[in-house]
């Protein structure tokens, strides 16, 4: 069955008061740094009443409509002592140097700042912010029922030659425990019964929303599953060049040897029922889950399904002996989204939004050259972005 | 545009390798291969030359004469070379143009790929030479261009395009299109028989050692990258991105007690690992081994960083200073908790 998206302007643009958080809305290019953020979400809603965000059936059929060139940014300074989230601070600068690395620069920016009660758990809050601000991104579509859209775009994918490649994309989706997991309908990527194969259309339909809070330019907003680039290219390019097989999501951060293994090798008979013969494996946040897709990409080879790996480098830059967080020698085409450990220039916004102070104590609006990895999304693993690196 | 240039003592006319032990020198403007510097369009102010064997034999104090008539002569850039596949002469110029480098003095050198000097040069540059003197009047022109390019102040492109040894520093960069427009063209690359990669990996990977003998008569170490430090973490161990590790003594504590220890980790929830620090850094567990001898003694300090966000060439060095101090004080074997 056929999925529709449909476009409407910006201007339709409804009202984005939230209880508990202040709004501001940023227009695009403002010289305005936003700190803090959880969470990038366009404003979307479905004609026929089901929600934007299912957390029940299945999303990807019939039509959604969407707000063009808006994005809602949720915004949390997590108050408990026991923060996990520590210094690891996340930012969207919408001018300057920063602006390079984010696609939100171009975007009305609706700016939520929550303010959690500091006797809060951080759990709870969380659950707050995500919920609210799944809620406003629908809410703010509402006018869309009553107005024309600017263009309609269809997905399916039909019948093809059979003699070009199959192609599927393996998702990694994160699931370290609490504020570190990615949702599926809903539910934590470790709860969702992954791997599992999903429509495609399913995942650019709001399947697949973000509660993983790691490290910023490394993680998957909500956003970048509605946009999804490796997704659309692979629709563009079915009957083309491929034959787009499907998508399998899969768990990052299986907790022990054994499990990584099983769910290496689960992934790839996924894989092998779609009929694939070559899959692009994608990562979501760094550390031990670059570990769950270096082992996935082995387990396909080995069952003669050819790989591409999308990752991002965390290289010290002034090392000459760069080395990635883990590697296997099937492993032999990799993209890389960016060293996240390069600086990006220092810049003095107008206004801050989110938080006046990163999480390491210095203000957001003197902070000096930030490293990538503190700009939200800008070395997403999906390869959402064109960032890259180059041997010098 | 001032160059500085270094020259070995055959290049700089004066002596084969009769003449290697040649100590450090300072010759008035451009000499041997120098003079073909010029010609594509370099001022050379001064050449510097040293026998190959006298570097060989006294690195530092070559290194520091030659360092200092470097900053006599203040040149917009250094040139060495080239050395083709001279061994001696390739590593004499790689250490020259690395520490000019470090010193904000823009370097390069030129010689073949193979040779042990390029590993010498950091992150100064290495243009790519043939292996003998045959190939000088291809280098010349490509030396000259790199060194001009340097002394302006210009920012360089890529090895490829700029005729450099990739140095195995890593650029970020912005491609005209997204890693998954990328990622798709390199899976059908390859699935048409040609295999691309736009980083290469690599083995870091630390074989299990054998086993430990006699547990019973070891010295036994708790090491951890868990960032369990005391409460308050007085030394500041950051919870992300650590710079370096501390060591606590453990002062005959026969548990690591809630109150007294806290994990400042910046990678996980460590609510629950809070409430019980052993579960960190296994003290209480360790014990108990060490009361019923089946570990001879436990090493009373323990050592601790936070491994998260940290560079692989970071971490490596962190374990090397740890191992260093363990086997100082004797310590066979080693409990080493991660997270």
């Amino acid at each position: 069955m056929a999925w529709e998206l449909a476009s409407f302007s910006a201007d339709l643009l409804g009202d984005a008061s939230v209880e508990g958080a202040d709004v501001e809305i940023v227009l695009p290019g403002s010289p305005v740094r936003v700190t803090h953020v959880l969470d990038a979400v366009e404003p979307r809603i479905r004609p026929d009443g089901r929600a934007a965000f299912p957390t029940q059936g299945k999303s990807g059929e019939g039509r959604t409509n969407r707000l063009d060139g808006v994005v809602v940014l949720s915004c949390l300074d997590f108050a408990a002592e026991e923060r996990p989230l520590h210094e690891q601070e996340s930012i969207v600068d919408l001018a300057g140097p920063g602006a390079a690395y984010t696609p939100f620069a171009g975007e009305t920016c609706v700016v939520l700042t929550f303010r959690p009660p500091e006797e809060a758990r951080n759990d709870e809050v969380e659950v707050h912010a995500r919920t609210e601000t799944l809620a406003l991104a629908e809410r703010l579509a509402a006018a869309t029922l009553e107005a024309e859209p600017q263009r309609v775009e269809g997905f399916e994918l039909g019948e093809v030659d059979g003699g070009l490649p199959r192609i599927a994309a393996l998702i990694q989706l994160s699931d370290l425990g609490p504020l570190y997991y990615q949702f599926v309908y809903g539910q934590p990527a470790g709860q969702a019964g992954l791997p599992r194969v999903i429509d495609p259309a399913e995942l650019l339909d709001g399947a697949v929303t973000c509660g993983e809070y790691h490290w910023a330019a490394m993680r998957n907003p909500t956003v970048f599953f509605q946009r999804n680039s490796l997704i659309r290219s692979l629709y563009r390019e079915h009957g083309e060049r491929l034959d787009f097989a499907g998508v399998v999501l899969m768990r990052g951060y299986e907790q022990s040897a054994d499990d990584k293994q099983r769910a290496a090798e689960a992934a790839t008979m996924r894989a092998q029922e779609l009929g694939a013969d070559g899959v692009i494996i994608t990562t979501d946040a760094g550390g031990n889950s670059h570990t769950d897709v270096m082992l996935t990409c082995r387990a396909c080879e080995q069952a003669g399904i050819r790989t591409t790996v999308v990752l991002a480098e965390e290289t010290d830059p002034e090392s000459t002996r760069p080395i990635l967080t883990d590697w296997v020698a099937e492993a032999d085409s990799i993209v890389s989204t960016g060293n996240v450990e390069e600086l990006v220039e220092a810049w003095t916004p107008e206004h801050v939004l989110g938080g006046d102070t990163l999480l390491d104590g210095t203000p957001a609006a003197a902070a000096g050259p930030i490293p990538v990895r503190n700009y939200l999304g800008a070395a997403n693993q999906m390869g959402q972005l064109s960032l890259g690196a180059l041997s010098g | 545009m001032r160059a500085v240039h270094y020259v070995n003592q055959f290049f700089a006319g004066l002596g084969g390798e009769d003449k290697a032990e040649t100590p450090p020198t300072r010759l008035d403007g451009a000499v041997g291969p120098g003079r073909g510097l010029v010609a594509e369009g370099l001022e050379i102010v001064g050449t510097l030359a040293c026998g190959d064997d006298y570097f060989a034999e006294h690195e530092e104090e070559a290194l520091a004469a030659l360092i200092g008539y470097l900053e006599e002569l203040a040149p917009a850039v250094l040139v060495a070379g080239p050395a083709f596949g001279s061994g001696r002469y390739g590593y004499a110029c790689g250490t020259l143009v690395a520490a000019a480098d470090d010193r904000g003095i823009p370097a390069v050198a030129a010689m073949h790929p193979e040779n042990p000097g390029v590993d010498a040069a950091g992150k100064a540059y290495v243009v790519p030479t043939a292996v003998n003197v045959a190939g000088m009047r291809d280098a010349l022109p490509r030396l000259a261009r790199l060194a001009a390019a340097l002394a302006e102040g210009r920012d360089l492109g890529g090895p490829d395009e700029e005729g450099y040894l990739p140095r195995g520093l890593r650029r970020n960069y912005f491609a005209e299109r997204s890693g998954a427009e990328r990622a798709i063209d390199l899976l059908l690359g390859k699935l048409g028989g040609e295999t691309r990669t736009e980083v290469g990996g690599g083995l870091d990977r630390v074989d299990p050692p054998a086993a430990v003998p006699e547990l019973s008569a070891t010295l036994v170490a708790l090491v951890t990258e868990a960032g369990c430090v005391p409460q308050g973490n007085p030394d500041r161990l950051p919870s992300v991105r650590a710079q370096g590790w501390f060591r606590y003594d453990l002062n005959g504590e026969q548990t690591l007690a809630a109150a007294r220890y806290e994990s400042v980790h910046g990678g996980f929830d460590v609510t629950l690992a809070n409430e019980d620090p052993n579960r960190l850094v296994p003290l209480d567990t360790a014990r108990e081994l060490e009361r019923e001898g089946r570990i001879g003694r436990l090493h009373e300090v323990f050592y601790t960083t936070t491994g998260n966000g940290t560079p692989v060439v970071t971490a490596t060095r962190f374990g090397r200073e740890i191992a260093g101090e363990l086997r100082e004080a004797g310590v066979g074997a080693v409990l080493l908790s991660g997270t």
